[in-house]
């Protein structure tokens, strides 16, 4: 006991894996070529190397990439019953995201000027709208996606993380910037901006996000009570706006408090997913014996209630759980951590993956108004993968002691 | 067949993501009390009295002893003290036949044992307090 509690976890990993993939190709043997076998082979060991890998090389956190590697466990094999394109993709997918974990992982440790580069990461934002504007195509009554050579992304995955640290290197040089009476006032608007965008390109969810992880950091680091009252109140303004003028809000909020009118267009999904929740009871129908394919999108947004239905509401909440450990582990990386700039980019990812799961599962099970999400980690999608597992690799840079000479102690 | 197998494995897959669950937490659980009895396990330590947000430098709150320690402003010392009253290598702790001295290394500013200067190598008894420039150190000793 003690000694080998360690390796537990990643055993009940590896056997999950191993179990879920073999029962996945006994579903799909009729179209099952080698590729396919070899990928799913290929990533049981990468996942268990690169968990083994980590403990040595990070004197970091061990148990996010763990918790992480369950969960896209969870939502491939899920991926993979719905349809077997998909799982493949989400198999390479995987690869890439393990793969930009390392190096952002190796990049947030070997860099030291993050927090100057404020200029950069509003650059960043600004260009990547702007870039969507562009040349972003409509799908699903949002233009948030552009596809540049045949691969399409979401850039606004990528501007989360820049908010990110946009605001962590405001508010780690805020004795800096404060010198500017109004330099709260113009980070306020700056976000606003964003969320503004976001709003114009209907990407209602993402919004919610901008929003959550900005007044989360602005509660916990600025000082006056003025900034978060004027933030709230604008926060309820615009929203209040929204659902004025725009019908799409309207929508949301009228099949949120009752979808069994539209239960044939606009209640359709929200009411797909309750049933599939329903349908599968505490243990699920099994894999392959459910029909997630009622429930639109059942692999992106609503693979919480695929999973459900087929896997049980027993896995649906041990996903919840998961998601609880993980932000858990994300502020405990930064209460640890003693360098500002980290503990503020710890918190912000932290918030980003909790509000987001929450968002998502709460908008699944009508708790909250449904909004296009995916699930971190969970989902099919590349660009949320890939930039799931950046911001992954950063939270794991951060939860290593960072000791500069001569740093003063806060 | 594939159906016998998929109820089987929907069981299957429950038990295991819940005892993965359950593991994760419970090596969090002991982590967190490790930390917190770390001082239980050890037989001789330092202890930083001061409140380490008042020290306008990094220090651990204890510091485990083997056999050797030093203390000073160098970066090769165990405890390391960035204090400009303190000394490159102020003090030197070492262990004999089952007891610890204390030896000053002719440090320009002294260090005080129970508020006395230190003068010559003395021995060390669980509870004594050693301050080095504006950090009191107490040393503890088990067994």
């Amino acid at each position: 006991m003690g000694t080998n509690i360690g390796k537990i976890p990643i055993r009940l990993l590896f056997l999950f894996e191993i179990l879920s993939l073999s029962l996945i190709f006994i579903y799909r043997w009729d179209n099952l070529d080698f590729n396919t076998f070899a990928t799913g082979i290929g990533l049981v060991l990468l996942v268990y190397f690169s968990n083994s890998f980590l403990r040595k090389i990070s004197s970091g956190d061990h148990y996010i990439f763990l918790i992480v590697s369950m969960m896209f466990s969870i939502g491939l094999i899920m991926i993979f019953r719905i349809s077997s394109d998909l799982g493949i993709k989400q198999l390479l997918w995987l690869l890439i995201g393990i793969g930009v974990f390392f190096a952002s992982y190796f990049l947030v440790k070997n860099i030291e000027f993050w927090d100057k580069m404020i200029l950069v990461y509003l650059g960043t934002a600004y260009g990547l709208f702007a870039m969507t504007f562009i040349l972003g195509a409509r799908l699903r009554g949002a233009i948030n996606w552009i596809s540049i050579g045949g691969v399409s992304f979401q850039p606004a995955e990528v501007t989360k993380i820049a908010l990110i640290f946009f605001l962590a290197s405001y508010y780690y040089n805020i004795e800096k910037y404060s010198k500017n009476k109004y330099s709260e006032w113009i980070v306020m608007g700056i976000v606003y901006s964003y969320i503004g965008l976001l709003f114009l390109q209907r990407d209602l969810g993402t919004a919610l996000i901008f929003f959550g992880i900005y007044t989360g950091l602005q509660y916990i680091y600025c000082n006056g009570r003025r900034y978060e009252i004027a933030n709230l109140s604008l926060a309820l303004l615009g929203g209040s706006l929204g659902y004025i003028l725009f019908d799409h809000v309207k929508i949301r909020v009228l099949t949120w408090l009752n979808p069994w009118p539209y239960i044939n267009d606009k209640g359709y999904q929200i009411t797909q997913s309750l049933f599939a929740i329903a349908e599968g009871s505490y243990f699920g129908t099994g894999l392959g014996r459910g029909n997630p394919s009622f429930i639109p999108l059942s692999y992106n947004d609503f693979i919480f209630s695929s999973i459900s239905e087929e896997m049980g509401v027993f896995t649906g909440i041990g996903v919840i759980m998961l998601f609880v450990l993980l932000v858990y582990r994300g502020f405990k990386i930064a209460l640890l951590q003693n360098h500002k700039f980290y503990r503020i980019v710890a918190i912000g990812i932290s918030l980003m993956f909790g509000l987001q799961a929450f968002i998502i599962i709460g908008g699944a099970i009508k708790v909250i108004p449904l909004t296009g999400l995916t699930l971190p980690f969970i989902s099919y999608g590349g660009s949320s993968i890939v930039s799931s597992f950046l911001a992954l690799g950063i939270l794991q840079g951060a939860s290593e002691k960072v000791v500069k000479e001569d740093e003063t102690y806060e | 067949m594939f159906d016998i197998l998929s109820v089987i494995f929907k069981y299957v897959f429950v038990i295991i993501i819940y005892v993965f669950i359950f593991t994760i937490i419970r090596m969090i659980y002991l982590d967190i009390k490790t930390i917190k009895t770390i001082s239980g396990d050890l037989k001789a330590y330092l202890k930083v009295l001061n409140p380490l947000d008042t020290i306008p430098y990094k220090m651990e709150d204890t510091y485990v002893i083997e056999d050797n320690l030093t203390i000073g402003r160098g970066s090769d010392n165990l405890v390391v003290i960035r204090d400009p009253y303190v000394s490159k290598h102020h003090l030197k702790i070492l262990l004999d036949e089952g007891n610890y001295f204390i030896e000053d290394l002719k440090s320009s500013n002294g260090t005080i044992l129970n508020n006395s200067k230190l003068e010559d190598v003395s021995i060390l008894k669980s509870g004594d307090i050693i301050k080095v420039g504006d950090i009191d150190l107490m040393f503890i000793h088990k067994g």
